[in-house]
């Protein structure tokens, strides 16, 4: 933008020709006399300005809005698909276990998976209506199988304990179609993308949440160098120093800049601070308990297909290469010594459950299966797996809500700090307005 | 409150300044079929193979039993491997009702086929418990005693020519014939009705092939054990099965709504099987085959586990046939 500082001319020079080119020469004419210049310029800064205070105002809107999504989004998203993915695990895990012992299943293990089942429901009851509907009917969508499939798995878990309950051998056939078939055919990988999509949503708003305020800066930087060059203009034409209306203007645009700049980096902090000490260190330490619960599944299975397993048994050893790296990447990025202490003791219970893992294998390749599937679900066997694993789950569940409370107190703490911003940048952004207003038209009065 | 309609004016402002607008549509509820589930590894058995070879003199015969049989502890040097271990390991199935499963109410797996097992055990060790049972499915039996992993496998296992190539027989201890399962309410009464239909068997087994084979085309599906293929009958997933009339029997047990038709589609004799080159193994099982009919015990197994399943009085126990 450039504005002459020739004192052109009072002179008017109509043209009486033509109306249309007359009245453009007219405008044009009266654009070059300072009135004209000083009305263009009070217009510009209000036009400027409040542009300026609505393009802030929806900057920290838009981060606003990112903040409120982490927290109330894509969040607790995230949690519903953790919660159905590790609770499927178990429900398998479990089901399949209660086929080993022989007899009837003993009374916890049926509440066990009758509680996953329902807390897997409700979680997804929350991910399907939080999610377009397009989402949920799109063939092949995570949420489409697991909506679809979950219900036929129950159905065949039901058909098998019933022909378990009369002492059929067909009840394990449905067991072990609703097992390999449904669940880890398909319902397992769906939970997977789920939780794999709705950790990527969250990655998505903090980068949003946590951006470079470029707008915001940009705008009050124009903002500002209008306003200089406005008073520049003043100072030269009309032989004051100070003009009071423009000052307080470009007074209330620095602070409109320097707050929103302060409130944004604060925000951007705990962004990032609400990923290094929360997301990330919750998504380790869920996909650690997922392979945990997996590697289980497949221990059971090996056993309920009694000598016919090895497949079950490469899984396990693949699962718990999984765990085991998710351990070494929770104590690498652990920032607490609380997460710390959890990665210890998690990988104390793995050590036990592990031998105890040994011994069942150990047990069972040398033809002592009833030894082996004693130390597989016995919770009184001393040397068995069942108690060290259930520690382990606990352990890393403790984990897992200490980092999540984590990355929620910091959410939060950033979604206090941009609290009152909008308001703030729209009042200033009205008192440049005004003051620039009314400093030039104390200025235009003298013209006339 | 007032931050909020703020952000909200503002909102609208920057909407109406950025010329975006709401995306609006309807959503239309989609037909969705239902997938039935399917036991892993079931699929329709595109191409069966044949055996190769598909007769062959002395089928059903195998090698004389030792004379004097050994006693329990004083085995054969050959068989010091077995000994050293102080197990039996055999090949077994743990879904085919009374032959050999696995009772949910103990965790056991018992039947027709894991006695005769426990009486080879027994006359090893002294000790029908001196055994360890492993599950195997049709097709893993022959790569399994050839790998070593089972010392013999008796599961219901046909001796034909072609496996006789790959392992080593005993005589026949059970006789056996291809028969078909079908609900009652189906209708059909025989194999030739089931031209186009889906009729199920597991991989490997010989009872896939002759499905395979017969003239009125049936579609074979094929599936991992015996029971899946009532699982898939149950489903409405194939309309029949077809396989040993012992099996089928077992599974008719399990389900009162099915019921066996048709004649016998072909003889299947039941043989152990043995990794080959064990001759004196062979020999000792022969023996043992010829002991647990001659005491009784293959006839009081039968009417435990199978009286109750198949028609008829206990027959008698096979004639063994030897040739060297």
């Amino acid at each position: 933008m450039t504005i002459t500082s020739q004192r052109t001319g009072t002179g008017q020079q109509r043209d009486s020709g033509q109306p249309g080119t007359g009245m453009v020469n007219q405008v044009t004419s009266l654009a070059r006399t300072t009135p004209g210049v000083l009305s263009g310029l009070a217009l510009l800064l209000i036009v400027v300005g409040l542009a300026a205070g609505v393009f802030s105002a929806v900057g920290v809107q838009r981060r606003s809005q990112a903040l409120d999504d982490l927290a109330a989004r894509s969040g607790p998203l995230s949690v519903a698909a953790q919660e159905i993915y590790s609770r499927l695990s178990d429900a398998d895990a479990t089901a399949s276990g209660a086929f080993l012992s022989g007899g009837l299943e003993p009374a916890q293990d049926r509440l066990r998976y009758e509680n996953d089942i329902a807390q897997a429901s409700s979680a997804l009851a929350i991910a399907v209506a939080a999610h377009d509907p397009t989402d949920v009917t799109r063939d092949g969508s995570p949420l489409a199988t697991l909506s679809r499939q979950l219900p036929v798995y129950t159905g065949l878990v039901e058909t098998a304990r019933a022909n378990n309950r009369q002492g059929l051998p067909l009840g394990v056939a449905y067991q072990r179609e609703a097992s390999s078939s449904v669940m880890t055919g398909q319902l397992l990988p769906a939970a997977k993308q789920l939780y794999e999509d709705e950790v990527t949503s969250v990655s998505a708003d903090q980068d949003r949440a946590g951006s470079f305020p470029v707008l915001e800066i940009l705008v009050g930087l124009i903002l500002l160098a209008v306003l200089v060059v406005a008073q520049v203009y003043v100072r030269r034409h009309t032989n004051r120093v100070f003009n009071v209306g423009l000052v307080a203007g470009t007074l209330a645009a620095v602070v409109s800049l320097l707050w929103v700049s302060v409130a944004t980096f604060g925000v951007i902090g705990d962004v990032s601070a609400s990923r290094d000490e929360g997301s990330a260190q919750v998504d380790v330490l869920a996909k650690a308990r997922i392979s945990a619960l997996q590697a289980r599944a497949d221990e059971t299975l090996t056993l309920v297909a009694r000598g016919s397993g090895a497949q079950y048994e490469k899984d396990f050893a693949t699962k718990r290469d999984e765990m085991n790296a998710a351990l070494d990447s929770a104590q690498s990025k652990a920032t607490d010594s609380g997460v710390r202490d959890v990665v210890t003791r998690a990988r104390d219970n793995v050590k036990v459950w592990l031998d105890a893992h040994g011994g069942i294998r150990k047990a069972d390749d040398s033809g002592d299966y009833a030894n082996a599937v004693k130390l597989a679900v016995d919770p009184t066997a001393t040397t068995g797996a069942r108690v060290p694993f259930d520690k382990l789950d606990q352990v890393l569940r403790g984990g897992i809500d200490q980092t999540r409370k984590a990355f929620n107190d910091r959410v939060g703490a950033a979604n206090g700090g941009l609290g009152g911003t909008v308001v703030v940048v729209v009042l200033l952004a009205v008192i440049v307005a005004v003051g620039s207003t009314a400093g030039i038209w104390q200025r235009l009065k003298e013209y006339r | 409150m007032n931050r909020r309609l703020v952000a909200v004016g503002l909102a609208l402002a920057a909407v109406t300044l950025t010329g975006c607008s709401a995306g609006s549509g309807t959503t239309t509820i989609p037909a969705v079929s239902a997938v039935d589930p399917k036991p892993a590894g079931a699929q329709d058995a595109a191409g069966v193979s044949q055996p190769a070879v598909q007769n062959c003199d002395g089928l059903l015969a195998s090698k004389r039993p030792l004379s004097p049989m050994p006693k329990p502890g004083a085995m054969p040097a050959s068989m010091a491997g077995i000994v050293a271990r102080g197990k039996l390991v055999v090949g077994v199935d743990q879904n085919t009702f009374n032959v050999g499963f696995r009772d949910p109410f103990t965790g056991e797996i018992q039947g027709f086929d894991i006695d005769m097992a426990r009486a080879i055990a027994q006359a090893v060790f002294g000790d029908p418990n001196a055994i360890q049972l492993r599950a195997v499915t049709s097709d893993q039996r022959i790569p399994m005693l050839q790998s070593g992993d089972v010392d013999i496998v008796v599961r219901t296992m046909s001796i034909t020519c072609d496996r006789k190539q790959q392992v080593d027989f005993s005589a026949v201890y059970y006789e056996a014939t291809q028969r078909v399962l079908v609900k009652k309410n189906s209708g059909v009464a025989g194999m030739d009705q089931l031209g186009g239909k889906r009729v199920c068997a597991t991989k490997s087994s010989t009872s896939l092939s002759k499905i395979a084979q017969f003239s009125a085309k049936p579609i074979p599906v094929q599936v991992a054990d015996w029971t899946d293929c009532l699982v898939m009958l149950q489903q409405n997933q194939v309309d029949a099965v077809s396989t040993d009339d012992v099996i089928l029997a077992g599974m008719a047990a399990q389900d009162k709504y099915t019921q066996l038709v048709g004649p016998s589609l072909g003889a299947e004799p039941y043989g152990m099987a043995i990794k080959q080159g064990n001759e004196d193994f062979l020999r000792f099982v022969n023996g043992v085959i010829e002991q647990v009919k001659a005491n009784g015990g293959w006839a009081n197994s039968y009417t435990k586990w199978l009286g109750g399943l198949i028609p008829g009085t206990t027959p008698n126990p096979p004639v063994p046939q030897y040739n060297g």
